[in-house]
């Protein structure tokens, strides 16, 4: 192959699929991109794909030009760290040979060893997934279904174990769209809807699949087309999905939600509307006294001086107290403890300037909502 | 023949079922003597202590004695005490005959090692038994010699103000007995054993022991306690014991307890290098060897032992020691006093110590030569005191030109500075003079942790290690030991109360987690709540075979432990250990489980900012010097090791 690229578009292309890369496989073939160079009907287009065996993703590059179509296999960090490092050069040109792949540049030839580029696992396409008979099928917009990842994903399991789900769950009935995520500690559920309906399906996504789909999705308003089946998922993006800027397929997280419907409390007594940047703040500065030992901060609510207090209490530091005025509180005194990271992570993606605290008792769940859309279960800390 | 149902009258006929049964008669007193040895003298060690207790009761300044073939041959006791007068010669073998109480209220306050009259009489049952003494202010000694029933009359011997006792061929006439002795050698060592730790009780009292014609024990009289229990416990040990000190003497029940503990690097694998002294006499106390261990816990390995010489004072009055034949075991009136007393003592020294142990106490093939201690005499040179560092530092600075604008308070000022600088203990770089240099840097100030100096440079090694310098030499550190010790002292301090709270703050979880268990462990569950509630876990059965886990500690969570495998791990250590709930072992187990998932790990890449953080909770936590499993946190090389590793010195 032989292809002349524009250099700022080829490194967006290049580091976009890094972030897919196994970082270490007993494959070497799976540490490289690979490079498809085609000139038919659609004009001259390079392909540059990445997988890690469960995640792979496809980025298409228009401003190339191809005087030789074919492909080639690179190892990702050498060829990205070239393309960065090449940074007076407005266009790079890359020819293989065999194994070997030329990278040339004005003044520069880097010759790098690679593999056979029919080593290279094949990527599934947005087609053969969509052909397989999928449980779904939908569209959706770039910024609905980043809103919906960045509302959830946060709230998803760290660690992989055999308690923790590493993966958010997304339900597709109709025209609506949910994401729910869950560590055991807490829960982020967020829905939107569609403008077409579909079939219902459930499917967990891994988180780092997630991860790459936000840094996908920066145009609000490009189509995102959607496919489910029952092992995999695909996310392509571009009005057409079978000529797509870009293309992320990933295996789904095997095991079974927990039933989060049962977690969500419906008969939340005590209900408080916040201004978010004022909780916010409010939490910040209360965490500040906290410590690994001492995680939580006290809210409590006072019916009579119509006021929270928070505080927190870390022995071998000191304490904090934050007051803010609760001029249309009427309920009862309640005094609840959280860990303040929890809820700090939920006012940080919340985008209303309004949130709702609901509470029930110190030891029973609390719920913040946001929105109509946005809804977060946490759990207390039980303070000693 | 009676008929069934009626009861046999004992002049009926002699019958079959009859003949077997003897009837009930009293015991010749040889019989009953023996049956008395037999719970008094066990073999020829409890010879020795009998005689030798009697001797020390006798007031002797000196005792010799000598075995052979381990003491079953012969085992002859010569003192310089009062001696027995002549007319009271036949009762000092007889049962029940004794000096030194004549009335039960004597039992209260016994003063003197003996008490029971009945140590010689037993003896005499089971050997043959031969005294010869002379009472002071008689002109001549006599001589006794039994052997069994058979019993000489006394007759005049010559002899020095004292008394010897022979005993020879012991349990000749009981084989059963006999039977169950071991090697001569091994005898022999129990005969020692005890002889040192008679001689460790009296450090005044001259004792010589030979066995077998070669001498094993020779002990000048008038050493002071440290001394005699440094002669006996090793000389080579001396600068690795550390003295315990408690005066709680506060009223009639007071304890005072005086001691030498040892470094943990010196633990054994048996008890045999714990001395435990009541009153001068040695016993095998729960009590004194629980407060031990638990003063010990976390700075040596679970079943090592340390080396321990402890003298308990106390009234007499304030300790039953009639409780065990052999006098080994004791009954404390105020049990928990002795035990915090003790507990306490030892604590303290060990916190003031230095546990550090030096990389080449650990690795001893690392030097030229064989042990430890051929590789590290103890320091010879004592450090030249910091007065006289300054003294030499002033005048030498004064013999340099006089600065433009003299001070008259000049010199003190540079005292003051100089004192300063050298009373910090400073690594690396060694100013001042060849001799300053020389001897500064093996003077290691006793009682101090080594103190890292924030603005040394860390290195982590292999991920696992950290190394720096202090005072002394390179510190090496293992920072998973290290970070679990830290966690272990602050989850501790948080669940005992010290730290200010009460209990660990526990996360609810959304969905209980659900571990499969067996019935043992949901049996155990209930016993074990309060336990598992103070640590901030909330466990309960939620069938026969399974139980949830509602709520975790934080801390866990934070330092991304999986609380559900914990949990298992946890309930399947608490069934098999048959943790006691409540008690301080089953709190201690459980922090320790918990620190050690959240501490740092093995290969867990640090920041600068992480490992200066762990050094400095490094000198904030009580013992630092080793993790809660006994192990060490920290090594040190010290500079007198390297130079001989590098063949400098």
């Amino acid at each position: 192959m032989k292809a002349i690229c524009e250099r700022a578009a080829l490194l967006e292309g290049v580091n976009l699929v890094s972030g897919v890369v196994a970082a270490r496989s007993p494959r070497p073939q799976l540490t490289c991109v690979k490079l498809d160079a085609t000139n038919d009907a659609n004009g001259p287009e390079l392909a540059l794909s990445a997988t890690d065996a469960d995640l792979a993703l496809t980025v298409r590059l228009g401003r190339v030009e191809v005087s030789e179509p074919g492909s080639s296999l690179i190892p990702a960090d050498k060829l990205r760290q070239i393309v960065s490092a090449e940074d007076n050069e407005p266009t790079l040109t890359i020819e293989s040979d065999g194994d070997t792949a030329h990278i040339k540049g004005e003044d520069a030839h880097f010759q790098l060893h690679g593999f056979p580029a029919d080593e290279f696992p094949a990527i599934p396409s947005f087609k053969s997934i969509a052909d397989a008979d999928p449980k779904t099928i939908f569209t959706t917009s770039a910024g609905t279904l980043s809103g919906l990842i960045t509302r959830t994903l946060f709230a998803a399991a760290r660690e992989n174990s055999r308690y923790a789900i590493n993966g958010v769950l997304l339900v597709r009935d109709g025209k609506k769209l949910e994401m729910v995520a869950t560590d055991g500690r807490r829960l982020a559920k967020c829905s939107a809807t569609t403008d077409a309906k579909s079939d219902p399906a459930r499917c967990i996504i891994p988180s780092k699949a997630l991860s790459m789909l936000l840094k996908l999705a920066d145009e609000p308003e490009e189509p995102v087309h959607v496919a489910i089946t029952d092992t995999r998922a695909v996310f392509a993006f571009g009005d057409d999905a079978t000529d797509a800027r870009a293309t992320l397929s990933t295996s789904l997280v095997e095991g079974t939600f927990p039933p989060y419907e049962d977690v969500i409390p419906k008969d939340q007594d005590i209900k408080v509307t916040f201004d978010r940047d004022v909780l916010a703040s409010a939490v910040r500065r209360a965490a500040l006294l906290t410590n690994e030992e001492s995680r939580g901060v006290r809210l409590a609510f006072k019916g009579e001086t119509k006021a929270l207090e928070l505080s927190s209490r870390a022995p071998e530091m000191g304490e904090a107290r934050i007051a803010v005025d609760l001029a249309g509180y009427d309920g009862d005194d309640i005094e609840i403890g959280f860990n303040p990271t929890f809820l700090t992570d939920a006012l940080k993606v919340i985008t209303d300037p309004e949130v709702v605290i609901e509470l029930k008792a110190p030891n029973k769940p609390g719920l913040v909502k946001s929105g109509g859309d946005f809804l977060y279960v946490v759990m207390p800390v039980n303070l000693p | 023949m009676p008929t069934e149902g009626t009861i046999p009258n004992a002049d009926s006929a002699p019958q079959p079922a009859a003949e077997a049964r003897a009837a009930i008669r009293r015991l010749p007193p040889l019989l009953v003597n023996q049956i008395a040895a037999g719970e008094v003298i066990e073999r020829p060690a409890s010879v020795v202590k009998e005689v030798v207790e009697n001797a020390i009761d006798a007031g002797a300044n000196r005792i010799v004695v000598d075995l052979e073939g381990g003491g079953v041959e012969l085992i002859r006791v010569s003192d310089d005490g009062y001696g027995i007068p002549p007319d009271q010669m036949p009762l000092a073998v007889a049962p029940h005959a004794t000096s030194k109480i004549a009335a039960a209220e004597d039992l209260d306050r016994i003063g003197t090692m003996g008490f029971r009259g009945e140590a010689l009489a037993s003896i005499a049952s089971v050997s043959r038994l031969r005294i010869v003494s002379r009472a002071a202010g008689e002109p001549e000694g006599r001589e006794i010699a039994v052997e069994g029933e058979h019993e000489a009359d006394p007759r005049p011997a010559a002899r020095a103000v004292g008394t010897t006792v022979e005993v020879r061929n012991l349990f000749f006439n009981t084989p059963a007995r006999r039977k169950f002795l071991r090697t001569p050698g091994t005898e022999q060592t129990r005969c020692l054993d005890w002889l040192k730790d008679l001689a460790m009780a009296h450090p005044a009292l001259a004792v010589r022991c030979v066995c077998d014609g070669t001498p094993r024990l020779d002990l000048p009289p008038g050493q002071s306690p440290r001394e005699r229990a440094v002669a006996l416990l090793g000389k080579e040990l001396e600068d690795q014991l550390l003295e315990v000190s408690v005066d709680r003497m506060g009223d009639a029940r007071g304890v005072v307890v005086w001691g030498l503990v040892g470094l943990p690097s010196i633990a054994r694998a048996t008890a045999k290098a714990q001395h435990l002294f009541l009153n001068g006499r040695t016993i095998r106390d729960r009590t004194v060897q629980h407060a031990l261990r638990e003063a010990y816990r976390g700075l040596i390995e679970p079943g090592r032992h340390p080396t321990a010489v402890l003298m308990i004072e106390m009234s007499p009055s304030a300790v039953d020691v009639n409780v065990h034949p052999a006098k080994l075991e004791v009954r404390f009136r105020d049990q928990s006093m002795v035990h915090r007393a003790i507990y306490h003592g030892v604590r303290d020294a060990l916190g003031k110590a230095d546990v550090t142990p030096t990389a080449l106490q650990r690795l001893p093939g690392l030097g030229s030569g064989g042990g430890p201690m051929a590789i590290l005499p103890p320091a010879t040179r004592p450090p030249m005191p910091v007065e006289q560092q300054v003294d030499r530092l002033v005048e030498f600075l004064k013999s340099r030109p006089a600065p433009e604008t003299p001070q008259d308070d000049e010199p003190e000022r540079l005292r003051a500075e100089i004192r300063k600088v050298l009373d910090e203990p400073l690594p690396g770089t060694f100013a001042g003079s060849e001799r300053h240099e020389q001897e500064s840097r093996h003077g290691t100030p006793e009682g101090e942790m080594p103190r890292v100096r924030p603005a040394d440079r860390v290195l982590q090694i292999h991920s696992s290690y950290l190394v720096t310098q202090d005072a002394h030499g390179v510190v090496i550190i293992d920072q998973h030991a290290l970070h679990e010790r830290v966690m272990f002292e602050k989850l501790l301090a948080r669940v005992t109360g010290s730290g200010g709270g009460a209990g660990l703050e526990r996360q609810q979880l959304l969905t209980p987690i659900v571990i499969e268990s067996n019935r043992d462990t949901v049996g155990a569950l209930e016993e074990l709540t309060p336990l598992f509630d103070r640590l901030g876990f909330e466990i309960a059965a939620l069938g026969p075979k399974s139980v949830g886990v509602r709520a975790v500690p934080t801390f866990l969570v934070s330092r991304g432990v999986e609380p559900g495998a914990f949990v298992e791990e946890l309930l399947d250590k608490a069934v098999e250990e048959g943790f006691t709930p409540g008690s301080e072992e089953a709190l201690h187990e459980v922090l320790d489980m918990m620190a050690c998932k959240a501490a740092i790990k093995a290969g867990d890449r640090l920041s600068d900012d992480e490992m200066d953080e762990l050094l400095r909770l490094r000198e904030t936590v009580e013992r630092s010097g080793s993790c809660p499993h006994g192990r060490a946190t920290t090594v040190r090389l010290t500079i007198a090791e390297l130079e001989r590793l590098f063949d400098r010195r």
